[in-house]
């Protein structure tokens, strides 16, 4: 099973201020051990929304909104994309991580072609890998 | 430069665990990804489950807090992403806007963070972050 770990973006980091030497080389230490385990597949950080947009589909306009975006409680500061074997796993991994107190994660099980069912015709799914496989040599 | 865009489709938020897709939609939605992917831009995407299979773990007062979804608070959910590459804030703006979405959604583009983007000490503190990414292929 695949997750998305979102780190929820607070004060700080909607403020841009950068992590410290000590937090980064904590983190890079938890990073290689998720490795090690064959854990970790992807992982970034964000710059603040105050650099970002919003693209709001109304149905007939595409209305875009440059940052910052008021709901900090909803923003996000960065991901990691994780591979387990079950949701405690994910779940246990992430207790691990070395954030400061008052931080908060959001782990969300990511859709696999099977999890699509009749919807997923084989001509689609067949698109899909075809499309995944030329992307990640881009 | 890389761009996050993250789906938040309103209403997902309270999502039942077996969500089911359109599949008119999801055709849709596959030939926009084809034409992220034909212009070269498309690095990654991905569709989330809905919060109510999902988890919080917070930190308050330094220990972990596990908390099950639905997330009772929550106005914003993310349903999805994809991490493009392209030349410009403007560009993946345009990209976003192309997108086939529904009333229902919003997309938030944001800047990935590059390593060139931190200062020299913090550059130092996280060498090896490549090392880590050569070794973090799906398995």
């Amino acid at each position: 099973m695949r997750f998305m770990v979102m780190v929820k973006a607070s004060k700080e980091t909607e403020a841009g201020v950068m992590p410290s030497e000590a937090m980064l080389t904590a983190m890079g230490q938890f990073n290689e051990e998720m490795v090690k385990a064959g854990v970790m597949q992807a992982g970034e950080g964000l710059h603040p929304s105050s650099k970002g947009a919003r693209i709001r589909f109304t149905g007939k306009d595409v209305a875009v909104t440059d940052g910052p975006f008021p709901a900090t409680g909803e923003l996000v500061c960065g991901f990691w994309l994780i591979q387990t074997k079950s949701r405690d796993e994910a779940i246990a991994w992430m207790k691990r991580a070395p954030f400061d107190a008052g931080s908060e994660l959001e782990l969300r099980q990511v859709f696999e072609a099977e999890d699509f069912g009749d919807a997923f015709t084989p001509e689609l799914r067949e698109q899909e890998e075809r499309l995944r496989a030329k992307a990640a040599k881009q | 430069m890389r761009f996050m865009m993250l789906m938040i489709p309103k209403g997902y938020e309270t999502a039942a665990p077996d969500v089911e897709l359109d599949p008119a939609r999801v055709t849709e939605m596959m030939k926009y990804n084809e034409a992220l992917q034909q212009a070269g831009v498309l690095i990654t995407l991905d569709g989330l489950h809905p919060p109510s299979v999902g988890a919080r773990v917070s930190f308050e007062g330094g220990k972990p807090l596990v908390t099950d979804g639905p997330f009772a608070e929550a106005k914003e959910v993310l349903g999805g992403y994809w991490m493009i590459d392209v030349a410009s804030r403007d560009e993946a703006i345009a990209w976003a806007k192309r997108c086939p979405a529904s009333e229902n959604e919003i997309i938030e583009i944001r800047q990935v963070q590059e390593m060139a983007d931190f200062t020299p000490e913090v550059q130092e503190a996280a060498a090896g972050l490549d090392r880590l990414r050569t070794g973090s292929g799906r398995s």
